[in-house]
């Protein structure tokens, strides 16, 4: 046991903070903070109820609390995990119970968003609001006025238009029901575009929940 | 092996408690709460009260220290603090100041 490894027993209670550069094993209860320059192990029937801040951590007891890694967080089958994980890598195994957000940081935000970006125009723009809504705007402005001298084509158009889209339906029938302010109309019916932005947290969301 | 380890580069600051054999290569501070035995090795620096059954200093030791069994502090150990203990043993060579009490 001369090696630099620091073994907190089964039967041992540290509250506190903790902090040292190397390996740390749990297998006892630890409870306030823990900042390493290495790994930190929680093993099976370890608990640890602290804010840590390791390079490596490998969970497969419990561990309650916020945990930033420079490397990696692993929680094992029988880990229990329950506070939000920052790391470069985040390894969930199946059996693993955890609780809370997991954020991989700035570099994969990157890669979502360069990925994003080309995507989320061609797709979502034109299939849901900007190709549809602009015109609808446009219709709208010119219809209105028809709508008002004239009855027929323009009303169709645009319920269906409603139908498909709940959320567009009510600031056209806005629209309808104040018939000038196409300004309005404008900001009103620009403001769907953060859906788009919504979509892609949804889809981060389910890669975390993997 | 199963016991609990704080190795050389480990700082703890806070309360250790337990029921089992305590090894100290590490810092601590704060408070240690034992039913068995404590070792001070010689890169440990403890600075904290000492509840334990047994202690071994061969670092250093700043705190009280009540002992329910014995005190040790082998040569090259330090300790500053008041001992409460039935046995107290100062080998040639350790480096103590501070209050005895062996009525306990």
């Amino acid at each position: 046991m001369t090696e630099p490894m620091t073994i907190i027993g089964t039967n041992t209670f540290v509250n506190g903070n903790l902090e040292g550069d190397e390996d740390l094993t749990v297998e006892g209860r630890v409870e306030g903070s823990i900042t390493l320059s290495k790994t930190l192990t929680v093993e099976v029937g370890g608990v640890v109820r602290a804010n840590i801040n390791v390079r490596n951590a490998v969970v497969s007891g419990i561990l309650v609390g916020n945990v930033t890694a420079q490397e990696s967080v692993h929680v094992t089958e029988q880990g229990r995990v329950v506070g939000d994980i920052s790391a470069p890598r985040v390894i969930l195994v199946d059996g693993a119970s955890f609780r809370g957000n997991i954020d991989m940081g700035d570099f994969d935000v990157d890669r979502a968003t360069e990925g994003f970006t080309p995507k989320a125009a061609p797709r979502k723009a034109p299939a849901r609001v900007e190709a549809e809504d602009p015109a609808a705007e446009e219709k709208g402005r010119a219809e209105k006025p028809q709508v008002v001298r004239t009855r027929p084509a323009p009303i169709p158009t645009r319920r269906p238009a409603a139908a498909a889209q709940p959320k567009a339906a009510a600031p056209a029938k806005a629209a309808q029901a104040s018939s000038q302010p196409a300004a309005a109309q404008a900001t009103v019916k620009r403001s769907p575009p953060p859906p788009k932005v919504r979509a892609i947290g949804k889809t981060k969301a389910v890669k975390k929940k993997h | 092996m199963a016991n609990t380890v704080i190795g050389s580069s480990i700082v703890i600051d806070g309360e250790i408690s337990g029921e089992e054999d305590l090894v100290i290569q590490g810092t601590v501070k704060g408070r240690i709460i034992l039913k068995e035995n404590l070792y001070v090795e010689q890169s440990g620096v403890v600075e904290a009260d000492i509840q334990t059954a047994n202690i071994e200093i061969s670092g250093q030791v700043t705190g009280n220290i009540a002992a329910s069994d014995k005190v040790e502090i082998a040569a090259g150990g330090r300790a500053v603090g008041d001992i409460k203990a039935p046995r107290i043993l100062i080998a040639d060579g350790a480096i103590f100041k501070g209050n005895v009490d062996m009525d306990a």
